[in-house]
């Protein structure tokens, strides 16, 4: 019953996500000319996509029970590598290679130290994370160079468009991944091994299940996606840029938390997140839209967010744990 | 268990020689040793520093680091994911206020109104970051991050670049008076000490729920514990703005990192319970002195950036070793 009772709030968190979405862009429309115009729609539908693949990572991680602070310096990690190897004549297949399997060895990290060692991931993924961006500073030097492929800013470009279709090719990829990824969440055993171990971490081993292998992988992808997401925004702004995944600190775990996964791990999924991260979107779009400038944005968005968590995310009394 | 034996024989004949500021915590010691020689490499390289005469400035430099460990210590000491990541936008906040709004707009500069004030705005945030985590439940990181992010924006809105000049006589809390702020807050450390509540804080820190069923007030005291640290980021946010000597609403925000490094460092345990004052100041000045080392040989501050995130991943992962070593459950 009670699990039954867990997927009906969870699909009424995914609906409310998509609710307030719509809400938003018929609020925006309403109330800010030029807010439902053609063009803003496809500028903030690419704008969603990149904090949405950013966030995949962070989705499989939180149902774990776990954060990762670490997303925004691999983003700026990947960003800087791809756009450094590429300039220097690798070619653009063999530097995706090259950044994937390094941003998922730097997740894997990450999940080794919370894992084995115990420690909250908080900690270790926001210190893995500093030393990555050290690094990449080191290594650049503070000015990175290099360029991102022409097809690659086609591929994320706002004007692109796919033959009559007025969106570019990252939105219906994006869409085959989603459900990818979906699927694994729902229908594979690794899928349903994390939310065995988000839900309790105590049972799940006593299933036979490996909360070590989970964990890494988790890390791992998150990474992975983290990278992803960093390769797309260097075609998007068409060069290297370190801290181009600030924003995406905060906006990750906001798309997660808007989207009605519980931050205590095992609720939730990948549905809510997206249209979390549309609404992140939207809601920045209206704000700015109405005249605010980006640091009061920042502001009210904080506001935004402990309102949602304090509905929804809340962690349970001491006195239910005796 | 034979790996336990040299830990266990070592730790508290070294813990016993210093006494009173170790109080026995196994944790600081690794920092311990790292301070002592960072120190002596310290004063042979600038052997100005041995001058009395100089001192108040050095303190006055470290100033800021050691407020940010301080008063980022109570609420990860009192446990269950306690964390206070705002600590460092809330000093920037307050140094905007003092100087940008208070001394500058306002023309209010008397010490006996601006002290108040920062104290006031320190203690306020944490008691509101207290609410958020410990009565309303959210989790610590979310809600501080949270406030993190609309007290830098709050601040960059009120300020978008670094303008304005501090009192003489706050500015003499970076020079000869940097001692001040740090006594300050030792002794409100101390008289904590003294109270119920803080043994209640230890006691939650290291098993909350046993806690809950001997009738200790967990929620409260959890409450007390973030406020206690706003009110040392309040102080936290005075010696700030006297080493800055003006607004910069860009500096605050990056205390933070380097406070959790420093009270990670210092031995006190990120799971709770486990270290107090004389440990996040211990980590801190670790790191303020390598930073002055680094400085000093013209390390990049990429190097610096890098070493921060290196410390903390080494001393927490030392840390769960040691523990783990020793035998102890977190």
């Amino acid at each position: 019953m009670n699990v039954l009772r867990g997927l009906d709030a969870n699909t009424r968190r995914t609906l409310g996500a998509i609710a307030m979405a719509l809400v938003l862009l018929a609020l925006g429309s309403l109330v800010i000319e030029g807010f439902g115009a053609p063009f803003a729609i496809r500028s903030m539908l690419v704008l969603a996509t990149f904090i949405a693949v950013a966030s995949i990572g962070q989705t499989l991680v939180v149902l774990l029970g776990g954060i990762d602070l670490s997303i925004p310096f691999v983003i700026g990690f990947a960003n800087v590598v791809a756009a450094s190897l590429y300039g220097d004549g690798m070619a653009f297949w063999l530097v995706c290679v090259v950044v994937a399997l390094l941003s998922m060895a730097i997740g894997a990290l990450n999940g080794t130290l919370s894992s084995f060692l115990r420690i909250h991931p908080l900690i270790v993924t926001l210190g893995v994370g500093t030393t990555v961006q050290g690094i990449v500073l080191m290594w650049t030097g503070g000015l990175p160079t290099g360029s991102a492929p022409a097809y690659l800013s086609e591929f994320v470009s706002i004007g692109g468009t796919i033959g009559p279709l007025p969106v570019p090719w990252v939105v219906p990829c994006f869409a085959v991944l989603a459900v990818f990824v979906h699927v694994m969440l729902a229908r594979t055993p690794f899928g349903r091994q994390i939310y065995a171990l988000g839900s309790n971490p105590t049972a799940a081993p006593l299933a036979l299940i490996d909360p070590h292998r989970i964990v890494i992988a988790s890390y791992a992808l998150s990474a992975l996606f983290a990278a992803l997401a960093g390769v797309l925004l260097l075609g998007f702004t068409g060069s290297a840029y370190g801290d181009v995944g600030q924003p995406y600190l905060f906006q990750t775990i906001a798309a997660v938390v808007i989207g009605g996964t519980a931050l205590i791990g095992g609720r939730g999924g990948l549905i809510g997140t997206i249209a979390g991260s549309a609404v992140l979107i939207e809601l920045n779009t209206f704000l700015i839209g109405l005249g605010l400038a980006p640091s009061t944005v920042q502001a009210a968005l904080g506001i935004v967010i402990l309102a949602l968590v304090s509905i929804y995310g809340r962690e349970v009394h001491v006195r239910t744990l005796i | 268990m034979t790996a336990a034996a040299p830990f266990a024989g070592s730790a508290p004949a070294r813990s016993r020689g210093i006494g009173a500021i170790l109080a026995g915590r196994r944790e600081s010691a690794p920092a311990l040793v790292i301070l002592v020689v960072l120190l002596v490499v310290d004063l042979w390289l600038n052997r100005a520093w041995m001058l009395p005469g100089s001192w108040g400035t050095v303190i006055g430099l470290a100033g800021p680091t050691l407020a940010a460990a301080i008063a980022s210590m109570p609420a990860i000491m009192a446990g269950r994911g306690g964390i206070d990541v705002s600590i460092g936008p809330s000093m920037g906040f307050i140094n905007i206020i003092l100087v940008k709004v208070l001394a500058g707009d306002l023309g209010i500069d008397q010490p006996w109104v601006l002290v108040p004030v920062a104290l006031a705005i320190g203690a306020l945030v944490g008691l509101f970051n207290g609410l958020l985590s410990a009565v309303l439940r959210i989790q610590p990181i979310v809600a501080t991050l949270g406030t993190y992010l609309v007290l830098s924006g709050v601040t960059l809105t009120l300020l978008p670049a670094p303008e304005g000049a501090a009192p003489a006589w706050l500015k003499a809390l970076a020079g000869p008076y940097s001692v001040v702020p740090l006594a300050a807050m030792a002794a409100i450390w101390l008289l904590a000490k003294r109270l119920t509540v803080y043994d209640w804080l230890v006691a939650c820190g290291s098993d909350d729920r046993a806690c809950f069923t001997a009738g200790v007030p967990v929620t409260g005291v959890r409450v007390f514990a973030y406020t206690l640290g706003g009110l040392f980021a309040g102080a936290g946010g005075l010696s700030l703005s006297a080493l800055l000597g003006s607004a910069d609403p860009n500096v605050g925000p990056t205390f933070t990192l380097v406070a959790i490094s420093g009270v990670a460092l210092g031995g006190v345990s990120l799971a709770g319970g486990r270290g107090g004052f004389a440990a996040a100041v211990l980590g801190a000045a670790v790191i303020f002195l390598l930073q002055s080392t680094l400085t000093y040989f013209n390390v990049s501050s990429f190097l610096l950036h890098t070493l921060y995130g290196v410390i903390l991943v080494a001393s927490v992962s030392l840390n769960a070793l040691t523990g783990r070593v020793a035998g102890r459950s977190r």
